[in-house]
């Protein structure tokens, strides 16, 4: 019998102790969401473990991203939510025809500009190295809540030149209205809302959004030829003696389009932003440095650069050919520097552009599962 | 059958289930004593620890220089014996990415259980050889942004190693020494006729190298960047510019440089 005792226990610890398998028991029961990889895409997901995906949670987070009144107010004039900004026919940017933000300048609630201006909504769920221009979230930042899709929700929030909302104002009036308390309790077994919940639903929701079904995809997959201009414009775009862009901007080897990495691309000879990269690093050379965006639907973004600067992809080119600036901070993969840019003829700018809008992809700017629900659950 | 025994066989059975599906990080109890190696790497420029982003270093070709960051690959680490036998390091990754900016990637201890006794020479690949080197083989960052463009030779780069040099005019004039598969052109840029590998093997020089039974022999591996620059060939910056994945003739230089880049020490 002692024999059986000491197996018991034996085989007990070795299940608790087995590789550190993290057993995430929760109480309720939502159904997992599974995020299908697309073809040379990461495996690696930035999904933090006390927010697992889920049907449900996905469900409401797509309420809570379309409902103006996320900020707690009701009044039709003063709503407001994720999607006034970040809406998906630019690639959850505001693009330049928004219809309140002339060039695409994004303003609050309270008509105080953004810092910034956008950065799109894409494939994030791929992105470990930080968000923001400057990438001041990141999952290993000492200050535990700033790390992380959730906290942006919760920045967004409380922003003032963003939606400024109050958090318990917004939770009461979340539980009041019908259909929501219901939502919460299938996504996080638990009727009463929290703002904790109303991150992590949001957060799971922006995750979902991948776009993977461009023309370019199609042809990596074999599906779709390129243009005779499309194919020059994707030999400039990725070789060191043509345009030379994947180094920061990806490739076939790296379909995100972007290493969400930071870098000085020569814009200026004086950084006065306090908050470009060096604010989060204090790394001298991350002075000017921000983070490279993705190129996937670029087309339908802008105005361009963290500060909106340029209007149009053809003054992009033309900055990248003729004006860069040089200083100590420029990154050393701008090696076209010295000759002032990469000296694009005419037809090679038509040919990268021409390569650049095939990473654009209509089938996620039009998707139903992204969209603004017909109807809110109050409404149903 | 109610026997008494089956309390003991039952929860046997069930232990020796798991030990042998816990993840493949058990093993049955070796016969052979072995030891484990690992590899820790530096990079150093006139035989010290590199001080990043300082324009403080003067190759041979009389170029001022700063060096930015470090990417690379090495593979199919090699133990040699002095009578010629060799054992490859691979059992569970053939090949080893290091990051001068990732420190996770600085050190590395090799999965297999190698036999105790003295091993004369270690040997890599330096790079990735052409049979293992394809296109999407690493999908996840920080190994998937070192792709090399298609166009190019596709698969990887074998090294990015960036900074910046004073130019002929005095301005820090970016330098991307990034190595992988090369060119030969028929009409530059437009046709190419024929890919060149250029991953190369390294070979340190002899040493005693002792793997004892249950104990980790650590290697310190160092990059003496400035020998990229200088023997057999003087490389200057000057000459070939900042960009030279299009240019073979200069990776060349580079690779024949490359043979004579590391040594190691004991520790
Ligand atoms: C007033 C316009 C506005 C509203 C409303 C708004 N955002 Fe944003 N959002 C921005 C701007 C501007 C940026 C760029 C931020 C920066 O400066 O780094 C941004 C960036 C982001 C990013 C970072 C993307 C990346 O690639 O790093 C996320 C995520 C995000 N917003 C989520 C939200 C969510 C969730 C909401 C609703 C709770 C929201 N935003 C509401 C303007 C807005
Ligand atoms: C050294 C890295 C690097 C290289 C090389 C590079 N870029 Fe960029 N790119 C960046 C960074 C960083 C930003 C964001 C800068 C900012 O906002 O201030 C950016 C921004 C852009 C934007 C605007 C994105 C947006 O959302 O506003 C476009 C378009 C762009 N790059 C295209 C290109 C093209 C085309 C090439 C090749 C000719 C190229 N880039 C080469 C780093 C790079």
């Amino acid at each position: 019998m002692r024999l059986l005792i000491f197996f018991c226990a034996l085989t007990a610890t070795l299940i608790f102790s087995r590789c550190g398998d993290k057993s995430t028991s929760h109480p309720y029961k939502a159904t997992p969401y599974e995020i299908n990889i697309p073809f040379g895409f990461p495996t690696n997901l930035n999904i933090p473990e006390d927010n697992p995906m889920t049907v449900e949670g996905v469900e409401l987070g797509r309420y809570l991203f379309y409902d103006g009144r996320l900020s707690g107010r009701t009044h039709p004039d003063s709503l407001i939510s994720c999607a006034t900004c970040h809406r998906q026919e630019r690639s959850f940017e505001a693009g330049i025809d928004h219809p309140d933000f002339p060039g695409g300048f994004p303003h609050g609630i309270n008509g105080l500009k953004t810092h910034h201006v956008m950065l799109p909504m894409i494939n994030l769920v791929w992105n470990s190295s930080g968000y923001g221009w400057s990438g001041f979230l990141y999952p290993e930042n000492p200050i535990e809540n700033l790390r992380n899709l959730e906290d942006m929700v919760r920045l967004a929030v409380l922003a003032k030149d963003e939606i400024d909302g109050d958090t318990t104002r917004i939770k009461k009036l979340f539980q009041s209205i019908n259909g929501y308390p219901n939502l919460f309790e299938k996504a996080f077994g638990s009727s009463n809302v929290t703002f904790k919940n109303i991150e992590k639903s949001i957060a799971q929701f922006i995750r979902t959004l991948i776009s993977a079904n461009s023309k370019f995809d199609k042809y990596m997959r074999g599906e779709e030829q390129l243009t005779q201009s499309e194919l020059a414009g994707y030999v400039l775009f990725t070789t060191e003696e043509g345009a030379d862009c994947f180094h920061c901007h990806g490739g076939w080897g790296n379909p995100l389009f972007t290493t969400h990495l930071f870098y000085n691309n020569g814009k200026d000879t004086a950084f006065l932003d306090p908050l470009d990269r060096y604010s989060i690093t204090q790394d001298p050379m991350d002075r000017g440095a921000y983070k490279a965006t993705t190129l996937r639907n670029i087309e339908v973004q802008g105005p361009f650069m963290h500060d909106g600067r340029f209007t149009t992809l053809e003054d992009v080119i033309n900055f990248y050919s003729h004006e860069l600036n040089m200083t100590p901070y420029i990154d050393p993969l701008m090696h076209h520097i010295i000759a002032g840019g990469i000296q694009l003829t005419p037809s090679e700018k038509i040919d990268l552009l021409n390569f650049i809008k095939t990473l654009r992809d209509d089938e996620f700017m039009t998707k139903v599962e992204f969209s603004k629900p017909d109807k809110f659950p109050d409404e149903l | 059958m109610h026997n008494k025994n089956n309390y003991i066989i039952i929860p046997t059975l069930l232990l020796v289930s798991l030990i042998f599906s816990s993840c493949e990080n058990s093993s049955i109890e070796p016969e052979n004593p072995t030891g484990k190696l690992r590899i820790e790497f530096n990079h150093y420029i006139n035989g010290e620890n590199i001080i990043f982003d300082s324009m403080a270093y003067v190759n041979d070709a009389g170029n001022n220089y700063l060096v930015n960051e470090i990417q690379y690959f090495i593979s199919d680490v090699t133990l040699h014996k002095n009578d010629g036998s060799t054992i490859i390091l691979n059992t569970w990754q053939d090949i080893l990415y290091v990051d001068t900016d990732i420190d996770e990637t600085n050190s590395y201890i090799f999965k297999d259980e190698i036999s105790e006794d003295e091993y004369s020479k270690l040997s890599f690949t330096f790079g990735i050889v052409a049979e293992k080197n394809n296109s999407l083989m690493f999908v996840n960052p920080p190994e998937s942004f070192m792709f090399w463009p298609e166009l190019l030779g596709g698969g990887y780069h074998y090294m990015k190693l960036n900074g910046k040099w004073n130019n002929e005019l005095n301005q820090p004039a970016p330098f991307n020494f990034h190595l992988g598969i090369g060119q030969i052109y028929y009409s530059f840029p437009d046709s190419i006729s024929e890919y060149v590998q250029n991953h190369f093997i390294v070979e340190l020089p002899e040493m005693a190298l002792n793997i004892k039974d249950n104990e980790t022999t650590t290697i310190k591996l160092i990059m003496n960047v400035d020998r990229w620059f200088n023997t057999p060939n003087i490389y200057d910056h000057n000459f070939w510019g900042g960009d030279i994945m299009q240019k073979q003739d200069a990776m060349q230089q580079a690779i024949e440089n490359g043979h004579n880049v590391f040594s190691y020490i004991i520790k």
